[in-house]
């Protein structure tokens, strides 16, 4: 679905955020952006979105260029921004003014995710808290039918029944031909919604690999003392959080944050245990 | 699909942009209307009381108000056509939603060169016909406004609403903030670049020489020539100025 080649991408030209990355993405994954802050998270997905302009290399969603921004690639994208902008109409014209441009969009399944949501329907979208309209992008967004939905940091000023609903509409939205891209810093919201983890460090993708293939080769335990075969550990009350090859096909869950934090500290040690 | 233009998508596009840029059109067409209705009621109002006789004088302020609110309008209009450009979450949504960027710029044509104009006209010449058409029978004929119009003006004080519009069009997307003053502000400092090189350019060139006396685009008595040129140029600058807004809006980045 997204395939990008050797992109060099910066806000100047002295300094890249990306230099020569490169990956592809696949319909009917749920993608897990993970970085620090300032490692391009946000640009990246500009970038596939075409709200920006790569220096050089190649970029194709579903078949087009986006920085050409055509409408048959556009009707596809649904982009949730971290900051967002809502007219002061109420929802029905805002339907009304955008689902026309979307040939696919769904009525039905938007009024079944307001409900969800628990989003009052004949309220102005201005009147509405942040998080209301938060909901109500994505559930808009959901509703397009797209092929391709980017979210940048979804989550943000969700309360928590919110982000257990936004976990479960996600996973049902995913389907065999729709590609979800989900960035954020809240990695535990996250939890069992990614099945493909992408961590940006240094200018380039640090990991990227399935939950699955994660889980085999590495292995996530509570340990009471280190030993040479840690990869990376954090003190707990009861001893350490530990990531340690996985020798053994043990059974473990991935903990996003230990892994995260063991990518940044020990990138060469990961990139070992992964070759 | 078509991806440069499709007249439903066009459509669609004009009716979601009305949504957002109509209320604060409606609001300054309304002030218009007030400034044009007071103006109007001001100079009328001792007429129709019948305190003072009705005299050509009495309607002298229209060139000026026509000319410098119709300006002042068109110019507010396009300022701010593209101005929400400058706010990134507005930026977003506007270029993600499914239009080519052929078909938003050329809504921003339609609602600043041509609806503005249009309705400002309209406006003006509505609120004339009224306030004349209760003065006497023998001075309506001669006071009317578009009489002035009927009998033919510059030919390029036609094209100057599009000239107009498509620099503040232009600024409203090339400037991130205050869009109106730095606009406003770059022309001027065009206009006095402009005239300085052209004085001291024709200064030297002409420099110790005669004026020639039977210039054919000056001195022909029929002033068509030059009118053409000018009409022309204008045209011109227009289209220039509309492909460099349109260029500029292809490469917008959030």
């Amino acid at each position: 679905m997204i395939e990008i080649k050797n992109l060099n991408f910066g806000y100047s030209k002295k300094k890249l955020l990306f230099k020569d990355l490169s990956m592809q993405l696949k319909a009917g994954h749920i993608y897990g952006l993970l970085g620090k802050n300032g490692a391009g998270k946000s640009s990246l997905l500009k970038n596939m979105a075409g709200l920006v302009y790569a220096f050089s290399g190649k970029i194709d969603v579903i078949g087009y260029n986006p920085a050409k921004r055509q409408p048959a690639l556009l009707k596809e994208i649904c982009f949730i921004p971290e900051e967002f902008y809502l007219p002061s109409v109420k929802i029905d014209s805002y339907v009304k003014a955008n689902a026309a441009f979307y040939s696919n969009f769904d009525h039905n399944y938007f009024g079944d995710l307001l409900a969800e949501f628990d989003i009052p329907v004949d309220q102005k979208l201005v009147n509405m808290s942040y998080g209301q309209k938060k909901k109500l992008i994505i559930a808009f967004g959901l509703a397009t039918k797209a092929q391709l939905i980017i979210m940048d940091e979804p989550t943000n000023g969700l309360d928590i029944p919110s982000k257990a609903q936004f976990r479960k509409i996600m996973a049902a939205a995913l389907t065999d031909d729709r590609c979800i891209i989900i960035s954020t810093h809240q990695v535990r919201d996250l939890d069992n919604l990614i099945d493909t983890v992408i961590m940006l460090d240094e200018s380039c993708v640090a990991l990227k690999a399935s939950v699955e293939e994660i889980t085999k080769k590495l292995c996530f335990k509570r340990i009471k003392e280190l030993d040479d075969t840690v990869i990376y550990a954090e003190p707990s009350l009861s001893g350490y959080h530990a990531l340690m090859p996985n020798y053994h096909d043990e059974d473990s869950k991935l903990d996003m944050e230990l892994l995260f934090n063991a990518v940044l500290a020990e990138k060469i040690k990961i990139k070992a245990a992964f070759n | 699909m078509n991806n440069t233009f499709d007249i439903q998508r066009f459509g669609l596009l004009l009716k979601r942009k009305w949504l957002e840029f109509g209320k604060i059109y409606l609001i300054t067409l309304a002030v218009v209307f007030g400034v044009i209705l007071a103006a109007y009621a001001i100079a009328f109002w001792p007429v129709f009381t019948g305190l003072e006789p009705f005299n050509e004088r009495k309607i002298s302020f229209r060139v000026p108000l026509f000319i410098g609110l119709g300006f002042l309008f068109l110019t507010a209009v396009a300022s701010s056509y593209f101005a929400h450009l400058g706010q990134k979450p507005k930026t977003i949504i506007d270029l993600l939603i499914p239009a080519s960027t052929f078909e938003k710029f050329l809504a921003g044509v339609f609602f600043t060169g041509i609806l503005s104009t249009i309705s400002y006209l309209l406006i003006f010449f509505l609120t004339d016909v009224v306030f004349v058409a209760n003065l006497q029978d023998a001075a309506r004929d001669k006071v009317y406004f578009f009489s002035i119009v009927r009998h033919g003006l510059y030919a390029p004080v036609y094209i100057l609403p599009l000239f107009v519009t498509s620099i503040f069009l232009l600024g409203s997307v090339y400037f991130e903030k205050f869009h109106y003053i730095k606009t406003a502000l770059s022309v001027m400092v065009f206009i006095g670049v402009w005239m300085a090189v052209v004085f001291k350019s024709g200064e030297l060139l002409t420099r110790g020489r005669h004026a020639v006396e039977n210039n054919p685009i000056v001195h022909s008595g029929d002033k068509s020539p030059l009118e053409c040129m000018l009409t022309l140029l204008l045209i011109v600058l227009t289209i220039v100025f509309w492909v460099i807004t349109y260029l500029r809006l292809k490469e917008k980045e959030v």
